[in-house]
């Protein structure tokens, strides 16, 4: 895992609740990856493109995603974050949302998002689904910043 | 909202009372007119018969004056010149008397005035020819002197001017009569001509009365198919609007139905993640509590280890529950909302094998429940979406099954048949019923009616009304309580595109 130290993990996700209990689940699968977590698509998109410390300056990133944002649709920054010739087109995005609507999950993969997980509302379910979404965090290669 | 007023049924009917009204009129006025015409022509007919009659009567009276004058004209030439020519003359003239006062009598017996002047006048004429036959047997004899005497004192002359005063009182009694008839029968022309001039004037009346009736209801039926004809061409396009409306409120309806269930289960993963944490949580304290009453029992007051063993539990699984309650409530709705935007693809289905197809899936089910499920051939085809029938039938095949009378077997069918362009399919049942109070309720979403010893959401009908309403029927149900249900769908024969849209 110490590989994978350097990589962080940007967290798009409007509900504390949720990102609460993603962080959880994802520290008891024992990641210990630097999480970032951001409330709204502006600043997340600000950091992701803009920061100094942001995935398109600094270091590979793997982005998780919620589709329903307060200030924009998560399929807008997931069109933003794989448009031809932007620097983050390889990190990985992972959608995690409520939606299974199958015309949603088609257009996300369209967009090019890389894993699109239900969040489902059963938390035996949720917490393993974040889980083994941890353990699969453990063992993909993410590509260097260009 | 267009209104369309037609007045046609009472416009139509208060002309329709004007026209038989006139025609009536119009009718009774020509009977009127042909009987008052008959009667005229009668009576005129009976006076121009008694003209003539006076004419005859007058004709006979001059008659019988000039044989009277001839006679004596020819009666005289003879005594003065004994020509035999004279004497011819006189046999044919006075000859022919008898027989005219007889023609005249004849001719007057209607008449007691003429009458009694004939009587008068008959003995003078015996008298005259008495007389006359002596001079002429005289005047034949050669004595034409003693006849010329006789002549000039014997009475024929006096009794000749009492005859011809008489005649004439006849002919002019017969010239009055004339008159008095002449009259009737003038008047009576003009009260025929005046009586079939009125009936002419009234004909006229009726008929431009009539022609006026008509060439209002004409206008106003010119009038009514105008506004029908407006009606018609506009009601496309309002139907088109209106479905247009319908379907916009729908996918509002839709889309408002997704959006409030997924924005519900947002919060709803927290609540059943935290709680789920709390439970988690809730484990090393219990274990605390039986560590701490196991070696320092001082320190435990009863309230904690309450809250540890059993408030705690107790909340967490209120809270599980319910909220695992409340997903299932969100996923029917998604469910719903999901179904009303699936497409609907018509095409032509067996119902009858399909409801075979049916019960083979659930038989297990069935049987398990002690019921018999029988399909009543012939089904009539039906063109519509096949997946949604299926599921409404399997609803209701499987609610039939699943609501059943207590200690009463279960006894299913399923029957189909055409009305026109819809086909009515039944399921009728056997089973405890559903109270006519529920009817409607029966088909909302989480509503359910009876006793709730079943297992369910109240989804079930609600979706199965849904899918009816998108295959362009509708469902309904007839049951009393205790006594079996009918639930009938009706659908059309053939679903077409525009029925989807609508």
């Amino acid at each position: 895992m110490n590989q994978h130290q350097t990589v962080g993990i940007v967290m798009i996700e409007d509900d504390e609740g949720h990102a609460r209990l993603i962080e959880k689940n994802i520290r008891r699968a024992g990641i210990l990856n630097d999480i970032k977590h951001f409330t709204d698509g502006t600043t997340a998109l600000d950091f992701l493109f803009n920061a100094v410390d942001g995935p398109a300056k600094s270091g590979p990133a793997m982005i998780l995603l919620d589709l329903n944002l307060p200030d924009m649709s998560g399929t807008d920054i997931l069109a933003r974050i794989k448009a031809e010739g932007s620097p983050l087109k390889r990190t990985p995005v992972v959608v995690l949302t409520t939606t299974d609507d199958k015309v949603e999950i088609e257009r996300c993969y369209d967009l090019g998002c890389n894993v699109y997980i239900t969040k489902p509302v059963n938390y035996e379910s949720f917490a393993q689904a974040i889980r083994q979404l941890g353990l699969f965090l453990s063992v993909i290669q993410v590509p260097d910043a260009e | 909202m267009v209104r369309v007023r037609l007045n046609l049924p009472s416009s139509e009917g208060r002309v329709a009372r004007w026209l038989v009204a006139f025609m009536t009129l119009g009718f009774v006025a020509l009977a009127a007119a042909a009987i008052a015409i008959g009667w005229i022509t009668v009576r005129n007919r009976t006076y121009t018969a008694e003209i003539l009659h006076t004419q005859d009567v007058r004709q006979a009276v001059a008659t019988l004056h000039s044989q009277m004058e001839q006679s004596e004209t020819a009666r005289r030439g003879y005594i003065l010149t004994g020509m035999p020519l004279f004497s011819a003359a006189y046999a044919r003239s006075a000859g022919n008397l008898a027989p005219s006062i007889a023609t005249l009598r004849r001719l007057t017996a209607d008449n007691p005035a003429q009458i009694a002047r004939l009587d008068l006048i008959e003995p003078r004429f015996v008298r005259l020819r008495a007389l006359r036959a002596q001079s002429m047997a005289l005047a034949a004899s050669g004595r034409i002197a003693e006849a010329q005497r006789r002549f000039a004192v014997d009475a024929s002359v006096p009794l000749m001017r009492g005859i011809r005063y008489r005649l004439q009182a006849m002919a002019a009694d017969e010239v009055r009569l004339l008159a008095i008839r002449s009259a009737r029968q003038q008047q009576t022309s003009a009260l025929f001509l005046s009586v079939a001039g009125l009936a002419a004037a009234l004909l006229l009346v009726v008929a431009i009365l009539a022609i006026l009736v008509i060439r209002r209801y004409t206008a106003d039926l010119a009038t009514s198919r105008d506004s029908l004809r407006d009606l018609n061409e506009t009601l496309e396009e309002q139907v088109t609007e209106r479905t247009a409306d319908l379907s916009r409120a729908n996918e509002e309806i839709q889309r408002f139905a997704y959006i409030v269930s997924h924005d519900l289960r947002s919060p709803l993963v927290n609540v059943m993640g935290f709680t789920a944490e709390l439970s988690t949580a809730a484990g090393p304290l219990a274990e605390l509590v039986d560590r701490a009453e196991a070696e320092a029992p001082h320190i435990l007051t009863e309230d904690a280890r309450l809250a540890a063993r059993e408030d705690l539990p107790e909340a967490i699984g209120f809270i599980r529950t319910s909220t695992q309650k409340m997903d299932r409530l969100i996923n029917a709705i998604l469910k719903l909302s999901r179904e009303g935007r699936r497409t609907i693809a018509p095409e032509p289905v067996d119902l009858a094998q399909m409801v075979d197809t049916i019960i083979g899936s659930i038989q297990h089910v069935i049987d398990d429940r002690g019921a018999v499920v029988r399909v009543e051939r012939p089904i009539p085809a039906v063109v519509t979406d096949r997946l949604a029938l299926e599921q409404i039938l399997s609803n209701l095949i499987e609610n039939a099954t699943k609501y059943l009378k207590p200690g009463r077997p279960g006894e299913i069918v399923v029957t189909g048949h055409k009305e026109r362009n819809r086909v009515i399919l039944s399921v009728i049942d056997n089973g405890r019923g559903i109270d006519p109070r529920d009817h409607q309720r029966v088909f909302d979403l989480f509503r359910r009616s009876g006793a709730q010893d079943q297992p369910g959401e109240g989804i079930g009908l609600a979706h199965v009304r849904a899918l009816a309403y998108r295959l362009g029927g509708t469902i309904d149900v007839q049951s009393t309580l205790g006594d079996g249900a009918t639930f009938r769908l009706n659908l059309p024969t053939e679903l077409s595109i525009q029925d989807i849209k609508a």
